[in-house]
C-alpha cells in the first residue's frame, strides 16, 4: 500500500514540475522557435489490477489525459477539456487531438515520415485526419503503427525515429511534434531493469515543437 | 584370451579387405568422410567444404554433450532459447540438418533442435560440410549438414567412463562391442545428470534447470554374405527436466512448477549389397519419433499442460555405379510419411500429415588425377506445399600435392514446419496475443471476423497465402595447404537466402489483443570467410586456431538507408538519418569468432588450452527503426578459457580433469546458459583392449 501512496506522491510532484524550456535554434532563418516540453504526465501509472492475466495483473492509471496546448505551450486543466483549449491529450500511448469525438476543436493531425528539420512546409495536399475513438485516432494508436513501437519481450515502448505529428490546433493553426522519450527524465530504462522502474517510470513524455502563430503551414 | 586374439586378428583381415577395395575417387587417405557425397571418401578428395571432429579431441575437451564440442568449432555458435541450437554460416539454426549415423533427428522447438539432446560418449567422429547440401539431403541441409558417427568398432570391446563436476554434474557411459565372423554388436548407455545452476542472483528459476538424460544405442550387423551386410541400430533418448518457472508480467509474477519429458526412438534397419565390384545398392529403412510433453501447475493452482508428438518415417534407396576409375553415379529415392500433433495445434488429437517423395542423382567425375567434379540435384515432391528441386555443382583441384582448390555452388532448401502451417496458440500469460500457422490463420481470422471479434485486418493478412519453402543458394571457394606441419585451409562463403518465413501481425481482436501468423517476407544473405590453421611444433606441441569473418543482411533494408528511409537518434534524442556505414544486419551475430587451442602431448600425457573468442553481437533494437544498427544494445564480446589435462595408463585406466570457463567470464542477461568456472573429474577404465591408445 505504501508503494501506491508513494507512487501517487511522485505523480503529483511530477505534474507540478513539468518543464518546458527553450531550444536552441542554430539557423538564424529559422521563423518558428522549437520548444521541448520534458516529463509530461499521460496517466501515470498508479496500481495494478489484482490476480493474474488473463483476468488481471495489469498495470492502470487514474484513466485521465493530460491536456496540451501548443499554442500557450502549457497543460490545460481537465475541466477545460470540452473546450478549444487544448490541442492534444495524453494518456498512456494514445494521443487524442481535439477534434472528432475527443474534443469540439477543430484539431487534426497525421503522422509524417522524415525529420522534424526537413518538414519546412506542410505538403498542400496532406488530409488531417480526426479522432473517431476509440477505434480510431488522428494519431494512429498501436505498435508500429503510428509513432511508437512496443517490445513484447522487455516490455518498452520506444518513439520510432523519423516520425513527425503534424498537427492542426484546435484553433485551425498548424504545429509539428516529435515524440523523443516515454520514460521519466527523458530516458528509457535498460531492457534488464527491474519492472518497478519500468512501470514508474514510463507514460512521461518528453517531445519537442513547433507552432506557427500566423495560420501558415511553414516552420 | 588366446580366443580374443584370434578374433580380432580375424576382424583386423576383413578391415584390411575392406582397405583394399578401394577405388581412385575413394582415394587412400585414413580419414573417410561419409557425410558429403553421401558415399565414403577421403577427407583429402572432397570438393566441399567438410570439417571432421575425432573421437579423441572430443574426449581431450571434456565434452559431454554435442553443443560442448560444437561451440569450440571455428564459425560455429550455440544459441539459447528453446534449447541449445548451433548456428553456422551465419544462419539460424533451422537450417542445418543434424544427422546420427546419416539419418535426421527430428523434434525441433521453434526450429531449434536441442542438441543438449545427444551424448558424445559414442561418437567416432562428427562430420561437418559447409554450405547448401539439400542435393543429396532435402530439407533444412541450408546451411550445412552435422553428421554424427557412431562407434562400430571392429574390435571386441568393454569400457566405462565416469565423470562428476561442479553443479553435481554427472555422467556414466558404459560402451562395449562384440565380433564373430558375422555378427557384430555394439551396445552404448549413458546417463547424465546436473542439478543446473543459475547466474542469476536470487532467483528461483534456474537459467538450466535440473535435468536428468539416459541414452542406449544398440547396432547390431549381420553379414550375410561376402557382398550382403544388414544393420539394425535403435537408439533411446529420454530427458526429464524439472521445472520451476515465473513468468513476470507488469510486475506480477507466477511461479509454475512441473515436470517436462522429452522422448527420442531412432530405429534403422539397412540392407547393403554389392552386385559386383562397380554396382552397389543401399536399402534404408528409418523411423524416429519425439515425444514431449510439458506437465506445469502454477503457484494460484492454474495446470498448464503442452504435448507434443512427431513421427517420421522414410524408405530410401540408393544405387552407387562405379562406372571406371574416373566417373561414379549415385542414385537414390525415397519417400517420407511424416506426422505431428500438439496441444498447440487447434486440437491435440487431430494428426497432421505431410508426405514427400523424392529422388537425387549424383555424378562425380575425374577427368585428371588433379581435377574432380561433382555434379547433383534432388527434386522433393511435397504433399503440403510447392516442390523443391536442389542442384549443386562442386569441383576441386589439386594443384599439387600440398595445395589444392575448391568451389562450390548449390542450393538449399527448408520447408515449412507443422508449427508454421498449424498453430494454434494463444498466450494468456501475456496479453493473450495469438499466433496462427499460416493454414489455420485465414479459417480462423474470417471465423473470428464473421462473429465480430475482429477489429481490424493489417496489410499482412491479405498477403496470406500457401507458405512456400525458404530457399538459398550457396557460394564456397577455397583453398587448402598441407604440409609435414601445416594445415591451413580457408573458404570463403556467400548465402542467399529467399522467401524466410517469419511472423507478422495479421490482425486485431476487438479486445486489442494480437494475432500473428507466418508469411513468407524476407530476403537475407550471410557472407564471410573462415579459416583454419594447424600447427605441429613437434611430437610434443601442436597448435591450431580458427577464425571466421562474417557479415549479414536483408538487401531490402540497405537499400532503405541508401534510400534516406531509415532513421535512429542522436545524442539529443533527435530523429537523424541512419548512415549505411551503422548497419548491423541481422541480430546475434558476432562479426569476428576465433578459437585458439594449444595441445602438449607425451606417451599417455595430454594437456590442452582452449580459447573461444566472439565479438558483440546485436541484441535489442533499441532506437526503435526496426532495423539492427550501431546505436541498438549490444552484448560484449568475450573470451572463454577452457583447460582440460589427463593421463593414460597400461592396465587401461585413464584419468582427466578439466576446468571450463577458467576465466570465469558470465552475462546474465545475454548468455544464460553459460555458468561460471566448473570442474570436472573424468575416470575410464577398458576392461579389453588395454592399450592406453
Amino acid at each position: 500500500m505504501s508503494k501506491m501512496k508513494q507512487m501517487i506522491l511522485v505523480l503529483g510532484i511530477v505534474v507540478s514540475l513539468v518543464a518546458c524550456s527553450k531550444d536552441d535554434n542554430s539557423g538564424t532563418s529559422a521563423v518558428v522557435e522549437t520548444l521541448t516540453v520534458k516529463d509530461l504526465p499521460a496517466d501515470t501509472i498508479i496500481g495494478i489490477t489484482p490476480g493474474a492475466p488473463p483476468t488481471g495483473g495489469f498495470p492502470y492509471g487514474a484513466g485521465r489525459y493530460t491536456f496540451y496546448s501548443l499554442e500557450t505551450n502549457k497543460i490545460v486543466p481537465a475541466s477545460d477539456s470540452a473546450s478549444n483549449k487544448w490541442d492534444l491529450a495524453f494518456k498512456g500511448t494514445t494521443i487524442a487531438t481535439n477534434s472528432g469525438n475527443s474534443g469540439p476543436g477543430g484539431a487534426g493531425a497525421f503522422v509524417y515520415v522524415g525529420l522534424f528539420n526537413d518538414l519546412k512546409t506542410i505538403p498542400a495536399d496532406s488530409s488531417f485526419r480526426t479522432d473517431n475513438a476509440p477505434s480510431a485516432f488522428a494519431i494512429t494508436t498501436g505498435s508500429n503503427r503510428g509513432w511508437y513501437v512496443y517490445n513484447g519481450l522487455n516490455q518498452l515502448v520506444t518513439p520510432i525515429p523519423g516520425r513527425v505529428l503534424v498537427v492542426r490546433t484546435a484553433s485551425g493553426k498548424y504545429a509539428k511534434v516529435e515524440i523523443l522519450n516515454y520514460y521519466k527524465g527523458g530516458t528509457t530504462p535498460a531492457a534488464n531493469a527491474s519492472d518497478a522502474i519500468k512501470l514508474n517510470t514510463q507514460r512521461y513524455y518528453t517531445f519537442r515543437f513547433s507552432f506557427q502563430p500566423n495560420g501558415t503551414k511553414t516552420f | 584370451m588366446m580366443k580374443w586374439i584370434l578374433i580380432s586378428a580375424v576382424s583386423s583381415c576383413i578391415f584390411s579387405t575392406a582397405l583394399a577395395q578401394q577405388d581412385t575417387l575413394v582415394g587412400n587417405g585414413a580419414i573417410t568422410v561419409f557425410t558429403a557425397t553421401k558415399t565414403e571418401r577421403s577427407l583429402s578428395n572432397i570438393a566441399v567444404p567438410v570439417q571432421i571432429i575425432s573421437q579423441k579431441t572430443i574426449q581431450q575437451a571434456g565434452s559431454l554433450r554435442l553443443s560442448d564440442i560444437l561451440s569450440e568449432q571455428t564459425g560455429l555458435f550455440m544459441t539459447n532459447g528453446f534449447g541449445t541450437g548451433v548456428s553456422m554460416q551465419g544462419l539460424n539454426p533451422d537450417y542445418t540438418l543434424i544427422l546420427i549415423d546419416g539419418e535426421p533427428l527430428i523434434g525441433r522447438t521453434s526450429g531449434v533442435l536441442d542438441l543438449k539432446r545427444i551424448t558424445v560418449g559414442n561418437i567416432k567422429q562428427i562430420e561437418i560440410v559447409r554450405g547448401p547440401s539439400s542435393s543429396l539431403y532435402g530439407s533444412e541441409a541450408m546451411a550445412g549438414v552435422i553428421n554424427i558417427i557412431t562407434d562400430k568398432s571392429r574390435k571386441n570391446t568393454l569400457g566405462i567412463s565416469t565423470r562428476y563436476g561442479t553443479y553435481n554434474t554427472a555422467d556414466f557411459s558404459v560402451k562395449g562391442s562384440v565380433r564373430t565372423n558375422r555378427i557384430n554388436y555394439q551396445g552404448f548407455g549413458n546417463f547424465y545428470r546436473t542439478d543446473g545452476f543459475s547466474i542469476r542472483p536470487n532467483s528461483r528459476e534456474r537459467s538450466v534447470a535440473p535435468i536428468e538424460r539416459f541414452t542406449q544405442q544398440h547396432n547390431l550387423g549381420f553379414r550375410l554374405s561376402d557382398r550382403s551386410n544388414l544393420s539394425l541400430n535403435i537408439r533411446h533418448n529420454s530427458e526429464t527436466i524439472k521445472n520451476n518457472i515465473t513468468v513476470i508480467n507488469n510486475g506480477n509474477s507466477i511461479n509454475s512448477v512441473g515436470v517436462e519429458k522429452n522422448e527420442d526412438l531412432n530405429t534403422t534397419l539397412q540392407l547393403a549389397h554389392k552386385f559386383n565390384e562397380r554396382v552397389k545398392n543401399t536399402t534404408r529403412l528409418y523411423a524416429t519419433q519425439f515425444n514431449s510433453s510439458q506437465e506445469l501447475i502454477s503457484d494460484n493452482g492454474v495446470p498448464y499442460l503442452d504435448a507434443f508428438k512427431q513421427q517420421f518415417a522414410r524408405i530410401e534407396n540408393q544405387t552407387d555405379f562405379n562406372l571406371n576409375k574416373q566417373l561414379e553415379f549415385n542414385i537414390g529415392g525415397g519417400y517420407i510419411h511424416e506426422t505431428a500433433n500438439s496441444t498447440r495445434y487447434d486440437n491435440s488429437t487431430s494428426i497432421k500429415t505431410n508426405r514427400i517423395g523424392y529422388i537425387y542423382l549424383q555424378s562425380e567425375w575425374r577427368p585428371l588425377n588433379k581435377l574432380t567434379f561433382i555434379g547433383g540435384a534432388r527434386y522433393d515432391n511435397n504433399e503440403l506445399f510447392a516442390a523443391a528441386f536442389s542442384p549443386k555443382l562442386a569441383l576441386q583441384y589439386k594443384i599439387d600435392k600440398k595445395i589444392s582448390l575448391k568451389a562450390s555452388i548449390g542450393r538449399g532448401f527448408k520447408a515449412p514446419d507443422f508449427r508454421q502451417l498449424y498453430l494454434n496458440f494463444t498466450n494468456t500469460a501475456a496479453g493473450s496475443y495469438s499466433v496462427f500457422g499460416s493454414v489455420e490463420a485465414q479459417k480462423i481470422i474470417n471465423e473470428l471476423n464473421r462473429i465480430g471479434q475482429i477489429s481490424s485486418l493489417e496489410p499482412s493478412f491479405y498477403q496470406l497465402s500457401n507458405l512456400q519453402p525458404e530457399f538459398s543458394t550457396g557460394f564456397n571457394v577455397g583453398a587448402s595447404y598441407q604440409d609435414e606441419q601445416w594445415h591451413i585451409s580457408t573458404n570463403i562463403f556467400r548465402n542467399n537466402i529467399e522467401n524466410l518465413i517469419d511472423s507478422r501481425l495479421v490482425a486485431y481482436k476487438t479486445g486489442g489483443a494480437q494475432i500473428f501468423s507466418y508469411l513468407n517476407v524476407k530476403n537475407a544473405f550471410t557472407q564471410g570467410v573462415e579459416t583454419d590453421i594447424k600447427y605441429r611444433y613437434n611430437n610434443q606441441w601442436s597448435f591450431s586456431a580458427g577464425y571466421q569473418f562474417l557479415l549479414t543482411g536483408d538487401q531490402a533494408e540497405i537499400n532503405a538507408i541508401k534510400d534516406g528511409k531509415v532513421f535512429t537518434r542522436d545524442q539529443n534524442g533527435f530523429s537523424r538519418k541512419m548512415n549505411q556505414s551503422e548497419y548491423v544486419g541481422l541480430p546475434n551475430r558476432s562479426k569476428h569468432m576465433a578459437n585458439i587451442k594449444l595441445q602438449y602431448e607425451h606417451q599417455n600425457f595430454f594437456a590442452n588450452a582452449r580459447a573461444l573468442y566472439r565479438s558483440r553481437w546485436a541484441t535489442t533494437d533499441t532506437d526503435g527503426n526496426g532495423i539492427f544498427n550501431t546505436n541498438d544494445a549490444f552484448a560484449k564480446g568475450f573470451i572463454q578459457l577452457n583447460i582440460a589435462a589427463g593421463q593414460g595408463f597400461n592396465n587401461g585406466l585413464s584419468v582427466q580433469a578439466g576446468i571450463d570457463n577458467l576465466l570465469n567470464y558470465t552475462d546474465v542477461l545475454n548468455l544464460p546458459n553459460l555458468p561460471g568456472r566448473t570442474y570436472y573429474l573424468s575416470i575410464s577404465y577398458n576392461f579389453l583392449n588395454k592399450n592406453p591408445k
